[in-house]
């Protein structure tokens, strides 16, 4: 049956995988074209871009871009965040599948592999008319499709780091013959725990001493593989895709959820080892992309399976009725993702390029392990969108759009293994969820123009987003064991809305360059996790609502080349958020960053060699909603170099970041273990050494 | 370079000058206080099954308290300490057989910022005795928690 739908709705795509960039340059007409080619407000960055810039994962390597944060869980696992939104309300899409784990998770990162990525395209507004729901916050759009030019190449990384004691190996290689190519890339990486500039942690009236300031069980591996075949012809490219990544990682181990805990178990015995509690991921994808062009009109086709296996895993308590849990399997989940796409571009006349396309997605997921938080369920949705660009002249063209989507959800409901006593004192297993199925419908718009006279590129864009909510959102009702707070969903909750204004104003001279991104964002229904005054079963009793919710920021950066070798920048982010309505009326929501800023100046010498010393100063974040702390402002001084030596046929590539130069104890507002009192890390190098042949 | 300078303090004194007080929100967690010569139950005290555990703390909040919850479990796995200053006397760790579980929670009337909770709490006769924790949690009308977690122990019916 599930092959028949998926048959049915064998699909496509609309954005243009196929276009092959060069290096990015970031004056002139290619950065004029760049800008012009959007209306919403989008950065795009480069290899080179994370290798300079690389942490631990994906997401902290790309928020140095404004409007882009990392929240943080341990060293080796981050979230993404579009100008404050993450979890379902950004959309990941990798080579235009979106990416499908359990991304409604506090402590669940990416699954890719940050080596294999070639470039990376930020959109930092709704983008629901190309990925449909989720991308309500905005897209981060992650491309490792290019192509290889020359028979045999490659290029092999040794990476480590100080903080963690992580050292990794990454190898890319790749060869292309007449019309086929390969590329394959290998990942592999593993840390210790962690240091933070501090030797205790007081979480409500407990204090948990560190050793050697080491947060213990924070340790992690990860590996991950993919391989790519593909076939280019003059007017045929197919590319099939099998990739693989792994992980395991610890969670800190004096507070896994957020109940402070004393084990047996020996967690200072070694900083390389994983004990309980830690989690599992494997994501697996596959996946063929087909394109064709023919005259005046191009047609893409994806189709994708992803499954994403996570486990986690933890010493088994007894926790008010729930008696001891025969084993250590608290969650585990299995999701099974089929995308398919179909996407048409037609050059209607020299100023009409029309694109249309219909894309379906099937999700089936199953829980096991004594912890209860998302019951099983099974989505089906899909859309229908179509979008014209009108270009008046190469210095003004306007972007119009719709699209209609439909989604079906259907959940099953849940009962505890464990009785509980009613109100009479008769034990009953309490059912937890009930079955549940919804019928969603949106129709989403997007209206937009971009305008360039002479050094200027002023964009504005206005439009129309929809997130259905999760199954999270709709059937939660048990006990959050990570966060020890009672967690109730809604059935009845709307699809989620959003209107959002942005504009983009954009100054290219010889020396000095700026942009301002400022946007207005109201959603009528936000969907919020309530913390109400009642208990249930002895927790805080958290409800899904939905609220009227204001947004509005921006980000800026402005840039000088002060001399031909030193160039300095500041750029920066701010953003203001506030429920209009509900029970939390007044408030912010949850983990808003505080405003952002990053001072540099970057001297460059002979060819690509470079320094580049910055300042990261972050303001006090007292917009808060419970159970949050006001988060103090901090700075840090931060170093990196880099510089490529060529010797003989092979390039030498080496790159050094040193963070917090000063060792500076402060918090970040969105991180993870900001709410049980974890600093940031302390001083740390890394070093990258690469070798392309 | 002259016109440079001022862009980035323009830009740093427009960020700094964003960052608004937070209003008229309640931002502050509710608190428990002991309630005095009478507080119970202490740190380390000891209580005899088939007898009655009272309970008495206050409970503030600088806006208007919520609810607050009770809930007993057995500490003989050593899981963790109280939030009470000191340790108490600790027996080997045993297995639980029928361990004493108690969760309970109660409202507080409506409009309180000052909430004294006295209550008799029954202890039943077959439970184990041992060492238990005794866990107090509070909330205020905003969602706000606090809670405060105290150590007792549960003596048998030696004759």
């Amino acid at each position: 049956m599930i092959a028949t739908i998926v048959a049915a709705f064998m699909l496509l795509q609309v954005q243009d995988t196929t276009e092959v960039l060069g290096p990015a340059t970031i004056y002139g007409e290619s950065r004029r074209q760049e800008l012009m080619h959007l209306t919403l407000g989008s950065v795009e960055v480069g290899r080179n871009y994370i290798e300079n810039n690389f942490s631990g994962t994906l997401a902290q390597s790309l928020s140095t871009i404004p409007g882009v944060q990392a929240r943080a869980i341990g060293s080796g696992q981050s979230k993404p965040a579009i100008r404050g939104l993450g979890f379902n309300r950004i959309a990941v899409a990798v080579d235009g599948i979106k990416h499908e784990g359990q991304q409604w998770g506090d402590d669940h990162g990416l699954e890719i592999d940050q080596f294999a990525v070639d470039r990376v395209e930020v959109i930092k507004g709704p983008g629901a008319l190309m990925y449909g729901s989720d991308a309500i916050g905005g897209v981060l759009g992650i491309y490792t499709n290019y192509l290889p030019t020359e028979p045999f190449e490659g290029r092999v990384n040794l990476f480590g780091r100080s903080n963690n004691l992580s050292a990794g190996l990454s190898a890319r290689l790749q060869g292309r013959s007449g019309p086929f190519y390969w590329k394959l890339h290998l990942t592999g990486s593993d840390y210790a725990d962690y240091k933070v500039p501090t030797d205790e942690i007081e979480y409500y009236s407990y204090r948990i001493p560190l050793k050697n300031g080491t947060l213990r069980n924070t340790a992690g591996q990860e590996r991950d593989a993919s391989l790519i075949l593909g076939f280019v012809g003059p007017r045929f490219r197919n590319d099939f895709k099998v990739s693989e990544t792994w992980s395991k990682s610890g969670f800190f181990a004096n507070a896994h959820g957020l109940e402070v805990r004393l084990s047996d178990i020996d967690y200072d015995a070694s900083r390389r080892d994983i004990d309980l509690p830690w989690q599992s991921v494997n994501h697996l994808t596959v996946h063929n992309h087909s394109h064709f062009h023919g005259n005046g009109f191009t047609l893409d086709g994806d189709l994708a399976w992803q499954m994403n296996h996570r486990q986690e895993r933890s010493e088994p308590v007894s926790h008010g009725y729930m008696p001891i849990p025969p084993d250590d399997k608290e969650r585990d989940f299995l999701k099974h993702t089929l995308t398919g796409k179909l996407g048409g571009k037609i050059v209607l006349s020299e100023q009409n390029l029309l694109q249309t396309g219909v894309d379906a997605e099937f999700q089936h997921n199953r829980r096991d392990g004594w912890g209860f938080i998302i019951p099983d369920f099974e989505t089906l949705s899909g859309g229908v969108y179509v979008t014209d660009r009108h270009t008046v002249s190469e210095s003004l063209n306007f972007n119009g759009g719709v699209r209609y989507d439909h989604a079906y959800t259907s959940i099953h409901g849940y009962t505890d293994w464990f009785p509980t006593p009613d109100e009479a004192g008769t034990p009953v297993y309490k059912q937890r969820s009930g079955d549940i199925q919804r019928d969603f419908d949106s129709f989403t718009w997007s209206l937009g123009a971009a305008w360039s006279p002479g050094r200027w590129v002023l964009k504005a864009n206005v439009g129309k987003s929809f997130r259905v909510p999760i199954p999270k959102e709709l059937g939660a009702d048990g006990v959050n064991y990570h966060i020890f707070r009672y967690e109730k969903g809604s059935p009845d909750l709307q699809p989620e809305k959003s209107y959002q204004l942005d504009a983009g104003i954009n100054w290219m001279g010889e020396k000095l360059s700026f942009r301002v991104d400022p946007y207005l964002n109201w959603f009528p229904n936000y969907i919020y996790l309530n913390p109400g005054s009642s208990y249930y079963e002895g927790l805080q009793m958290y409800t899904y609502t939905q609220a009227q919710v204001l947004r509005t920021g921006f980000e800026a950066q402005v840039t000088y080349q002060l001399f031909r070798f030193l160039e300095l920048e500041a750029k920066g982010e701010y953003l203001w958020a506030r429920q209009m309505s509900g029970a939390k009326k007044g408030y912010t929501l949850p983990f808003c960053p505080p405003w952002k800023a990053v001072f540099s100046a970057r001297y460059s010498f002979l060819e690509d060699g470079f320094v580049l010393f910055d300042v990261r100063v972050a303001g006090r974040q007292d917009q808060i909603v419970p159970p949050e702390k006001p988060t103090e402002g901090w700075y840090t001084l931060n170093l990196s170099a880099g510089k490529n030596y060529p010797l003989g046929p092979i390039v030498l590539k080496t790159g050094i970041q040193v963070e917090n130069l000063l060792n500076r104890r402060y918090y970040d507002h969105t991180n993870y273990y900001r709410l049980i009192g974890v600093p940031e890390p302390g001083l740390n190098a890394s070093l990258m050494l690469g070798v392309d042949f | 370079m002259k016109n440079s300078n001022w862009i980035p303090s323009l830009l740093l004194c427009a960020l700094c000058a964003c960052s608004s007080p937070s209003g008229d929100k309640d931002l502050v967690p509710p608190e428990i206080f002991p309630s005095g010569e009478s507080t119970s139950p202490l740190n380390c005290q000891e209580f005899p099954r088939g007898g009655f555990l009272p309970f008495s703390y206050v409970f503030s909040d600088d806006v208007e308290l919520g609810s607050f919850n009770l809930e007993v479990h057995n500490n003989f796995d050593h899981h963790t300490h109280s939030t009470e200053a000191g340790e108490c006397r600790q027996d080997p760790v045993k297995q639980p057989v029928h361990p004493w579980i108690f969760n309970q929670d109660y409202a507080i009337p409506a409009g309180k910022t000052s909430y004294e909770a006295n209550l008799r709490i029954p202890i039943p006769e077959d439970i184990d005795p041992g060492e238990y924790h005794f866990m107090i949690r509070v909330t205020d009308a905003s969602g706000w928690q606090q809670l405060r977690s105290v150590s007792i122990r549960i003596s048998g019916n030696e004759e």
